[in-house]
């Protein structure tokens, strides 16, 4: 029988108002809006999506002139994840008509937040029609037994 | 509230003709169609929305502003347009001040471009287009064109303002809604609602610069996309995924 170290109530005080904070900075971010593309990095941040279903989580990601073989999808925390790829051509604000920016981008960048617990390693990864679809199959942490 | 709504027209605009509506919405299909539609036949802008309702925005071209609710024409064609996300609260105001004004032209039939999401819609090959109408005779002329008819289920947003208040005046109107994408912008669900298009007003209207193009208007497309996001959320636009109740 394994012995579970008991955690003291600041412990348990402390990860609430982590969590709150996590919560709040979530919030925030979406809240702020800022632009879409970042001209230092090169990147533009693109459209996604994301939808929670009993059995699976499932991403999707707009990514049209990407070049699939550059595609990556990164697990960088155990409810995040990012996903970069690089163009097949490079856009720059010229090609939009603007001319009071300057600059060029060339990868595809965004970080997704999962809202609920996933097996990120069994993750299964689909490009179609420029779409990247994410499949991430739901972590069941407890059952509830029916009597 | 409609009466602080005015419509400032900058060119004589033509009576009995199609009135055709493309404002943001899923998949942006009515946007990117109507833009398509004002490069290929040419249309040039005769009136646009002035209101204090509005948000404070404008849109420049060329260094100078413009309304970003306008309508463009020709001799056949008036095209309603809008550049930004209608907020949920001046749907009705605006979408009935474009009615009323288009009444006054003896309009011959509205039409709003729109889309029906779909999911999973990047895994289908044929888009289908659903068509409704405002009366009994315009659905039953829509039939008649092979259109496919959205017997049942909840429309939400300026083209479901456009219907029911187009149906109340006895108005011909319809919707058409290409199968698209909720939350990305798809030209090519824009290309089939404007082949259907020119069938019903006998326009002739190439749509494969639009296929040609649709990765370069997605990349453009994704703040616009993004912002109609946020209102569509808030009108309750998910209700379209609904199974209704129908009350007899």
């Amino acid at each position: 029988m394994s012995i579970r170290k008991r955690r003291s109530i600041f412990d348990v005080i402390e990860e609430y108002f982590e969590s709150v904070e996590q919560w709040m900075d979530r919030i925030r971010e979406s809240l702020i809006e800022g632009p879409s593309w970042d001209c230092k990095s090169c990147t533009i941040k693109p459209l996604s999506d994301i939808t929670v279903a009993s059995d699976k989580v499932i991403v999707t990601v707009d990514l049209p002139y990407a070049e699939e073989s550059t595609i990556k999808v990164l697990p960088i925390d155990k409810d995040m994840i990012e996903v970069t790829a690089k163009m097949r051509r490079k856009i720059s604000f010229d090609d939009f008509g603007i001319t009071h920016h300057k600059g060029e981008f060339h990868t595809f960048k965004c970080q997704v937040y999962i809202p609920v617990p996933v097996y990120i390693d069994k993750m299964e990864v689909k490009f179609k029609k420029g779409i990247l679809v994410i499949e991430l199959p739901r972590k069941r942490e407890y059952e509830i037994p029916i009597k | 509230m409609d009466e602080e709504i005015k419509i400032i027209e900058v060119r004589k605009a033509p009576k009995e003709a199609y009135m055709i509506f493309g404002f943001p919405d899923v998949g942006l299909v009515g946007v990117i169609a109507a833009s398509h539609l004002i490069t290929e036949l040419g249309l040039t802008e005769i009136a646009y929305i002035e209101s204090k309702l509005l948000p404070p925005v404008t849109v420049l071209h060329e260094g100078l502003p413009h309304s970003p609710i306008r309508v463009y024409g020709n001799h056949q064609i008036m095209l309603a347009v809008s550049e930004i996300p209608l907020q949920e609260e001046l749907v009705h105001p605006v979408t009935r001040k474009l009615i009323d004004w288009g009444r006054e032209k003896e309009v011959k039939l509205m039409i709003s471009l729109s889309g029906i999401p779909v999911p999973g819609r990047q895994d289908l090959e044929e888009l289908k287009v659903f068509a409704a109408a405002s009366t009994g005779e315009t659905l039953k002329m829509i039939q008649e064109k092979g259109v496919e008819i959205l017997m049942e289920g909840y429309m939400v947003g300026p083209q479901a303002v456009m219907l029911q208040y187009c149906a109340t005046l006895k108005l011909p109107a319809v919707t058409l809604l290409s199968q698209c994408f909720f939350n990305y912008p798809d030209p090519e669900a824009a290309a089939k609602v404007l082949d259907l298009l020119a069938n019903i007003i006998g326009v002739k209207v190439d749509v494969s610069k639009l296929i040609e193009k649709g990765e370069e208007i997605r990349i453009k497309a994704r703040d616009i996309m993004r912002r109609t996001q946020q209102e569509l959320a808030k009108m309750g636009k998910s209700q379209e995924f609904d199974i209704p109740l129908y009350i007899r």
